[in-house]
């Protein structure tokens, strides 16, 4: 079977290769996309996306074969850059260091998605508590230590805080997560930015008691598993986060609004940086400008290299992500995973991006 | 003059193919070694005894840091990572030998001979688990035991959990090998000490269990390099301590391959590449580190300690 389905490819792989030669042949770009396939890999968060997006992809595309795996935003960037996948995902866009080093490299936004802060307080899981961004980075670094810290009494009078030993949850994996929370602690609070910085890794401060877990997933089961514990979490898992009736923390924006991550405040932090997007369309969406604008929310990017080996790969990217800024942003599909759909502008920014693949 | 110059093929093929093995750990320790030089310039003695892993800010420009190019403020210390390796590999020994030399003994001479081939063969399914059926088992399981009945702070993630998983990992390992060296103790010896009017238990601890200690050691030491080499269960269980030390079994500690594996996804966004190569040089200290404790297995199993040699 897998024989027969094998030598079928092989075969379709040699009549577009045909087909190809003769569409070159007749100069008709047309068809150029037979029987080609693209592979994806990276971000976690954005995987659950491309796993939707691939059957409605294909039927319009029939030509176009996509292969997605989970892998992490880390792994996303350096095997597009390598060659080795044509599409790598990331909840980050890339540095000023690799830019420089790799000129060709495109961070192309797909979407836009947010990060819930949450907790595990028995009895108050139904409360949304606030916290801010230099609370949590007293959190993560040691210098918070208990739940009724006055700083953070003060901010929740009416909530009667346990006085206990707060266990702050980090991912130990490359993480976009990672990226755009300590890119939160960093905006919102000088001392972190000057010593611990951001990254899709950092290096954590010595917290007695800290815990490090792997992946969204061991994020999730590491907070249950820990009363007293309080963890970032991407919002693709707030159903699960729900489902195990964790809570979900109220956080200060730039404005001194302290909100929860929805359509309308994630949107407004979308649209609050529409107008300072560069061409390249690498920027923070993180602690935006805005009295409504949800803190922690970021561009989920598609890592591409212009410079593609044979013009048939090229425009099968060029497809694709066409399909996934238009098409892709519809509804039906970000909301089974909590995603916001790109502004107008963005998707523009994007097509132009788009374009420069050959 | 025909017979000196005969060139065995068979000889020769073997030959090719017995070399392979050592070409290949010899390739990897030259790739290790080349790919790891400018980090280990770089790091120098620090890197050993380092508390603090910062790979510096990847999204800033690169400076120049003792005569290379590296992410401002990166920093590469690993004695964490080597703590909790030899920490929860060691624990989990002390745990899984008691529990095998056990379980072998019980199989070679408390089991019927018709119930024990099921039995040894149930032993060794649990070597064959995949780690990340064990990692999951320890999350689901044994983290809220731990945390709920032994930890002060509720915390289940850390060296206890790490240990715990790895000893149930590594116990078939040592109960196997120690059970085939027991029933291949001559029934000579097992007899006459019987007849000299011993009990079972002096038996056991007098006339076989001497017979078999080389054996053990090379359990013992096939153990501990699974158990050091672990990578997903304990990256599940163990709650990836960085920049800290543990200060109890309670703590939340990193393994060398744990953090290896966590950490490259990052390390390879790093422009300069320093980042890959510190991990480099960390796989090639968890290296020496196995060659130490193999090293040190051969001697005690030839050496002195061995004062009977009736095996053979």
């Amino acid at each position: 079977m897998k024989l027969i389905n094998k030598t079928s490819r092989m075969a379709a792989l040699r009549g577009g290769v045909a087909v190809l030669a003769l569409a070159g042949a007749i100069g008709a770009a047309g068809v150029a996309h037979a029987a080609t396939t693209l592979v994806e890999t990276g971000s976690s968060l954005l995987y659950p996306l491309f796993n939707i997006w691939v059957p409605d992809f294909t039927a319009v595309n029939p030509g176009i074969q996509l292969t997605t795996t989970s892998t992490g935003s880390g792994a996303g960037i350096a095997q597009s850059m390598k060659g080795l996948v044509q599409i790598g995902a990331s909840d980050a866009y890339l540095s000023d260091g690799i830019v420089k080093k790799h000129p060709n490299m495109l961070s192309i936004p797909l979407a836009i998605s947010a990060q819930t802060i949450n907790f595990n307080l028995p009895g108050l899981n139904g409360d949304n508590i606030k916290l801010t961004g230099p609370i949590l980075a007293g959190i993560y670094s040691g210098k918070i230590t208990m739940w009724n810290d006055p700083k953070i009494a003060a901010i929740n009078p009416g909530i009667k805080l346990p006085a206990h030993v707060i266990i702050p949850i980090h991912r130990v994996d490359g993480s976009g997560d990672t990226f755009i929370f300590t890119q939160y602690l960093s905006d919102s609070t000088p001392a972190w930015a000057s010593t611990v910085r951001y990254g899709t890794a950092v290096s954590w401060p010595a917290v007695t008691g800290g815990i490090g877990a792997n992946g969204n997933p061991g994020m999730v089961s590491a907070l249950q598993a820990n009363p007293y514990a309080v963890a970032y979490i991407g919002v693709s898992f707030a159903d699960q986060v729900a489902k195990d009736s964790l809570g979900v923390a109220k956080i200060k924006n730039a404005d001194g609004k302290f909100l929860l991550p929805t359509a309308t405040t994630v949107g407004a932090a979308a649209d609050s940086i529409v107008t300072t997007t560069p061409p390249d369309e690498r920027i923070s969406m993180v602690f935006a400008k805005g009295a409504d604008a949800y803190p922690i929310a970021n561009y989920e990017y598609a890592i591409i290299n212009a410079k593609q080996p044979d013009t048939d790969t090229a425009s099968a990217i060029q497809t694709f992500l066409t399909w996934a800024v238009t098409s892709g942003n519809a509804m039906k599909y970000l909301t089974q995973v909590h995603f916001l759909p790109l502004p107008a502008a963005i998707v523009t920014l994007s097509k132009t991006q788009i374009a420069k693949i050959n | 003059m025909g017979a000196v110059m005969k060139i065995k093929p068979f000889r020769l093929s073997l030959l090719g193919l017995s070399l392979l093995i050592p070409a290949a750990l010899g390739a990897v320790v030259l790739f290790l070694l080349l790919y790891a030089g400018q980090a280990i310039s770089f790091n120098g003695f620090g890197f050993l005894g380092g508390v603090n892993w910062n790979l510096g800010n990847l999204y800033s420009d690169p400076v120049m840091t003792r005569g290379v190019q590296v992410p401002s403020g990166a920093d590469y210390g690993i004695l964490v990572f080597v703590v909790g390796t030899l920490l929860s590999s060691g624990i989990a020994i002390l745990m899984a030998v008691p529990l095998s030399v056990g379980a072998a003994i019980f199989l070679a001479e408390a089991v019927p001979g018709t119930i024990r081939p099921v039995l040894s063969m149930l032993v060794e399914l649990v070597a064959v688990v995949p780690s990340v059926v064990f990692g999951l088992w320890g999350i689901a399981v044994l983290i809220p035991l731990i945390g709920t009945y032994l930890a002060p702070s509720g915390n289940g993630y850390g060296l206890l959990a790490a240990s715990i998983v790895l000893a149930l990992m590594i116990t078939p390992i040592i109960a196997t090998t120690l059970l085939d060296a027991l029933l291949r103790v001559p029934r000579e010896n097992r007899e006459s000490a019987f007849a000299l009017g011993a009990t079972h238990f002096e038996v056991v601890t007098k006339a076989m269990l001497p017979m078999v200690r080389t054996t053990l050691v090379g359990g013992i030491v096939l153990a501990l390099g699974r158990a050091m080499g672990e990578t997903m269960a304990v990256v599940m269980v163990s709650g990836g301590a960085i920049n800290i030390l543990p200060h109890s079994v309670f703590s939340p500690v990193s393994t060398i391959a744990s953090f290896i594996v966590t950490q490259l996804d990052s390390a390879q966004s790093d422009p300069t590449n320093m980042a890959v190569r510190s991990l480099a040089e960390i796989a090639l200290v968890l290296f020496l580190i196995t060659l130490a404790v193999n090293a040190c297995a051969k001697l005690l199993s030839s050496g002195a300690l061995n004062v009977r040699s009736r095996q053979h």
